[in-house]
């Protein structure tokens, strides 16, 4: 088994040589900036994205609370439910308003 | 280290020329190792490009300059395991998945210029990478960081984050592994052996 790790470590040694460090391409730095760029603006749109849904969530939080507890407060009966005539009348059932009439003739 | 720390400070503070530098002084060596890795030599460039676009989304997480090394080879292993991850996933031919060694051949048939030269380390390249088949991409890229790039347990241990004695079990599989499916071909291929 000695021989056979010999033999694998000079097979991968030769296999380094076969693939030794290279230049790369005259367009690597102008490609790289470009997917850095592309990167960059994908980000911005993710983070706006991001802003626009929270800010979806919160109105629609907001326009339960206000449909749930702010409206049918306003919708509450009033604490008067009949006008001040409607009152008077109830109270005359008694002919109240006959002795504020005149009692008799004139001479 | 191929840069002074002052320059990789400058880059990790933002700036884009002092980036440039760091690119420029690593990106022959990143290339190299990724060939090495995926031995596909039509993709390492875009493989090469994804490492340094990751390394400057991420270096301002980097915690110091006397770890960009590990770091760098980090981003490295990291790019080459899911090109090959992909690679796996994806079994339909496509003319730049063809390997090198088939498309060396179809441009030699057209225009009779094959280096024999050219040839031997094609075909070294593609042993070597079906060797390498017998074990996981992880494994596969670990054993070549280990074997091939010449990296120490030590070197590693920053790189994976994990302890050396893992390290060195997962190292002596690999090996055990790839030694066993050589040893196959070697009966296979005798008397006239590597």
């Amino acid at each position: 088994m000695d021989r056979m790790d010999d033999k694998l470590d000079s097979l991968l040694s030769a296999y380094r040589d076969a693939c030794p460090d290279r230049e790369p391409g005259a367009n690597f730095m102008p490609e790289l900036w470009s997917g850095i760029e592309a990167r960059r603006g994908a980000a911005l749109s993710t983070l706006l994205r991001r802003w626009t849904k929270a800010w979806l969530a919160a109105t629609v939080v907001l326009a339960v609370v206000i449909s749930v507890f702010l409206i049918p407060r306003f919708q509450e009966p009033p604490a008067l439910e009949a006008t001040y005539v409607d009152v008077l009348s109830a109270a005359d059932s008694a002919g109240d308003l006959a002795l504020l009439l005149p009692q008799g003739e004139p001479e | 280290m191929l840069i002074e720390f002052a320059i990789i400070e400058k880059a990790r503070s933002g700036d884009d020329q002092a980036f440039n530098q760091v690119v420029q002084a690593y990106r022959k060596r990143i290339l190299g190792t990724i060939a090495r890795l995926i031995g596909k030599p039509e993709d390492v460039e875009d493989v090469g490009q994804e490492v340094f676009l990751r390394l400057y989304f991420s270096l301002e997480q980097l915690r110091a300059p006397e770890v960009f090394e590990p770091w760098l080879y980090r981003l490295t292993v990291n790019a080459a395991y899911d090109f090959l991850r992909r690679q796996k996933r994806r079994p339909e031919s496509r003319m730049s998945d063809l390997s090198e060694q088939q498309v060396m051949l179809a441009d030699a048939s057209a225009g009779g210029k094959l280096r024999s030269e050219e040839v031997r380390r094609t075909q070294l390249r593609e042993m070597v990478q079906s060797l390498l088949e017998e074990v996981s991409e992880e494994d596969r890229i670990l054993l070549l960081m280990k074997e091939v790039e010449g990296l120490s347990l030590k070197e590693l241990e920053r790189v994976y984050k994990v302890s050396e004695n893992v390290l060195k079990v997962r190292l002596f599989r690999a090996r055990q592994r790839v030694l066993k499916a050589f040893a196959s071909r070697q009966e296979l291929e005798s008397p006239q052996g590597v």
